[in-house]
């Protein structure tokens, strides 16, 4: 038992390490570590740099073009992106759907949309849930008829995060409406350009259009774009959650921002407030049993050996960070992060923020945004469910 | 960066983890309860799986092994809420192996090893609370050696030991001594503890005592640590078990028709136990783990794993009881002695509050395992 790196594994840090440095540009990693937004041109020119590298699929097999990078390996690429400001990749298309395209589709398919995900050119949006179907997702509704070598969909996506920027959309549609809900779905990927798709934009407590409803209306859809078999969708939708397990816990993220947590306290004056102190004491516990929690789900992974009923925890404990952190940075900030003052969100602001400080203008925003963690992927109460079910069976 | 455990760590579990379900049953335990809360005899079968020699060199008789052994056969001892007290012992020989000259090294070591001797640290004072370094036990050079007076209280085993470790100041600064429980001076007054295990108040009236070390802070703050992480591994194999009976019961108790474990809410709760389970088991090998770094790393390291295990500790023995309804306040079952077991192993060796203190003033700038 050891804490500690090998020495390849410390040689391999050091090697991405430099790289990011090297290759982050210095004003997206600027508005990362303050919390300030993100544009579709800033997220989009750190896929394509690492896209350029072949490190956007990071997690691809080889034979794909992946780099084969184990499971300590990807886990420490993704701390170093983290700790150095690096803005979150885009899950849709390299983590969520590639894989799906892998797996289960043609060869044509895999030389026809793999590229685009792997370079960072093409932005994928996820179809899954609807106004109907959160949590029971299997319930979905937007149904999609097959005519000769089309398919006619018909039907609504919500929650659809940053589909405004999105040009194809991977979707869970119903082909069937007989047996249980299930096995009546299929996994087709859609062009967001198609006659009939209209996105709208869901304005979120925080100000921001995060996510989009997508309607669609009598759209055709080559049925060449349906992966896999009629009615098998769910099967592929699930292969999806058995991969990634450790990002969800988000603790390299959650690392950085506990620092800057301490800054924010400090620049306030309330980390020398033993009360409020201790608070971030407890959180910084917190942080330090999840990371253990994530290096022994590595560890296990490393060795071939289970550890399901701990990595339906990452997700419980890793959202409750990030709520926690983002809850404290707001209170350090005290009545002074209550100013709502969209511009002051905006790199190069040079306004007068009240109060002086204007790395307080996003504490609350974010605070609010977070509440989303904890509902989102699986909410933590049918995550409870699923760790009881280990437990309990 | 490995969890796994080795062939050999995994023998030694096994052979702790068979002692205990064979021979230290809740039957037998109780009785060694009612009879005081120490059996020597028990102690002897632990000497006999050549445990009590775990963290003392080959040299000296011992196994020369370290903390993830040590943690390994805590765990197993915490299972079977073994109520003698091997983690003085792991306590005692590290101190002494690390702190004492070599006389009093070949002296005690090989003694402790094979069994003969039980040496128990007796450090804690009315006043000092948890803040282990307040202390107002004073020790004069006498006789060529020391006397030392003090008041040690609730020290494990202290009516059956066969020698305290014990801070005293000396000149104003803080050292450790070794005092013989039959040296004169030297008086017990035993008592069972809440967990069931037997402790005593010690005094000491200028009983003849042998200088261990005068860096007595430093020293007892290792020796400290070495117990906060034996406490945690411990306090792991007692949830472990705590909560595997909760499920065992949940599965068989019906009510309404249904057993009970097909409720939502008493199902979240079990999630959330199995939540609080596993960050302590972390905590627990982060603890061990940092057992042998540099002192200012290793006090950070266990503060943050104690504080974590006391809060897991909490939560897991109040919602085992509830989850058992009102079986689960009897003395008959076992899930209250489990809960018994670990309130008391959080407040020992300094409580979650103490010891989130303790984090709050250790904090740096960095964040996570590795800061």
């Amino acid at each position: 038992m050891d804490l500690a790196f090998t020495p390849e594994e410390q040689t391999f840090r050091d090697e991405i390490r430099a790289w990011v440095h090297a290759n982050l540009p210095a004003d997206i990693a600027h508005k990362v570590h303050n919390a300030l937004r993100l544009s579709r041109d800033d997220m989009q020119r750190w896929a394509k740099i690492l896209g350029a590298k072949g490190w956007l699929g990071h997690g691809w097999p080889k034979e794909f073009g992946g780099p084969g990078w184990n499971a300590v390996q990807k886990h420490l690429f993704e701390e170093e992106c983290a700790l150095a400001g690096a803005p979150r990749v885009v899950p849709f298309g390299p983590v969520m759907v590639a894989p799906v395209i892998m797996a289960f589709g043609t060869p044509e398919q895999q030389q026809r949309f793999l590229p685009g995900i792997a370079s960072g050119e093409v932005w994928w949006s996820q179809g899954y849930s609807e106004p109907g179907a959160g949590s029971d997702l299997a319930s979905v509704k937007c149904k999609a008829e097959r005519h000769g070598d089309q398919f006619i969909v018909n039907g609504q996506k919500t929650w659809t995060t940053l589909g405004q920027y999105g040009e194809w959309i991977f979707c869970l549609v119903r082909t069937s409406t007989e047996g249980k809900p299930q096995t009546g779905i299929s996994f087709l990927l859609i062009d967001m350009k198609s006659p009939g798709v209209t996105v709208r934009p869901i304005k979120l407590l925080d100000g921001e259009a995060e996510v989009n409803e997508v309607w669609f209306d009598n759209v055709a859809v080559p049925a060449e774009n349906l992966i896999g078999e009629e009615n098998k969708g769910w099967t592929y939708a699930k292969h999806l959650l058995s991969h990634e397990r450790t990002n969800i816990a988000d603790v390299n993220r959650s690392k950085r921002e506990l620092e800057r947590l301490k800054r924010i306290a400090q620049a306030e004056g309330v980390y020398d407030d033993l009360r409020f102190r201790d608070e971030i004491a407890r959180l910084e516990v917190d942080v330090v049993a999840l990371e253990m929690l994530v290096l022994r789900v590595l560890s296990a992974e490393k060795s071939g050996k289970n550890s399901l009923d701990i990595a339906g925890l990452l997700k419980i404990k890793g959202s409750e960070i990030q709520q926690r952190y983002s809850e404290l940075m707001m209170q350090a900030a005290g009545p002074f992060s209550l100013p709502f003052i969209e511009e002051a969100m905006e790199a190069g602001w040079q306004g007068n923020f009240p109060g002086g400080m204007v790395a307080d203008a996003p504490l609350a925003s974010s605070y609010f945004n977070l509440r989303k963690t904890t509902i989102y992927g699986g909410s933590n109460e049918v995550q409870r469910n699923i760790v009881a079910q280990f437990v309990l069976g | 960066m490995d969890f796994d455990f080795t062939d050999d760590q995994e023998s030694l579990r096994d052979a702790t983890r068979k002692w205990v379900e064979k021979g230290y049953g809740f039957e037998r335990r109780t009785g060694i309860v009612k009879a005081g809360g120490f059996s020597r005899d028990a102690y002897g079968e632990l000497v006999g799986l050549g445990l009590t020699g775990l963290y003392i060199a080959e040299d000296d008789g011992g196994l020369g092994m370290g903390p993830v052994e040590g943690m390994v056969v805590m765990e197993e001892l915490g299972r079977g809420m073994v109520l003698e007290p091997f983690a003085q012992t792991l306590v005692a020989s590290g101190l002494l192996s690390g702190y004492a000259p070599d006389a009093l090294r070949s002296a005690w070591l090989p003694k402790i090893a094979s069994g003969e001797s039980l040496v128990v640290l007796a450090y804690q004072e009315r006043a000092a609370r948890y803040d282990f370094e307040k202390c107002e036990a004073k020790a004069m050079e006498a006789h060529g050696g020391y006397a030392l007076t003090a008041t040690k209280s609730i020290v494990a085993a202290g009516d059956q030991a066969d020698a305290f470790i014990v801070p005293a100041l000396a000149n104003g600064q803080m050292a450790l001594f070794l005092v013989e429980r039959t040296a004169a001076g030297v008086a017990t007054s035993g008592y069972v503890t809440q967990d069931g295990a037997r402790a005593a108040e010690v005094t000491f009236d200028q009983a003849p005592a042998c200088l261990l070390t005068l860096d007595g802070l430093s020293a007892l703050a290792h020796g400290i640590d070495i117990g906060i992480a034996a406490v945690c591994a411990e306090a792991v194999g007692v949830m472990d078990r705590t909560l595997a009976v909760t499920v065992e019961y949940m599965n068989t108790r019906k009510q309404f028709g249904v057993v009970i474990s097909s409720f939502q809410a008493l199902r979240h709760r079990v999630a959330d136990m199995k939540m609080q389970l596993e960050l302590a088991r972390s905590m627990s090998y982060y603890a061990s783990l940092k057992l042998n770094a540099p002192a200012e790393e290793r006090r950070r390291a266990l503060a943050r794993a104690k504080y974590q295990l006391g809060v897991s500790m909490r939560f897991v023995g109040q919602q085992a009881v509830q989850l058992h309804g009102g079986i689960g306040v009897t003395d008959e079952y076992i899930v209250s002695h489990y809960f018994k077991k670990l309130t008391q192993l959080e407040m020992t060796f300094g409580d979650t509050l103490h010891h989130l203190g303790e984090v709050s003033s250790r904090m740096q700038d960095t964040a996570g395992v590795f800061a």
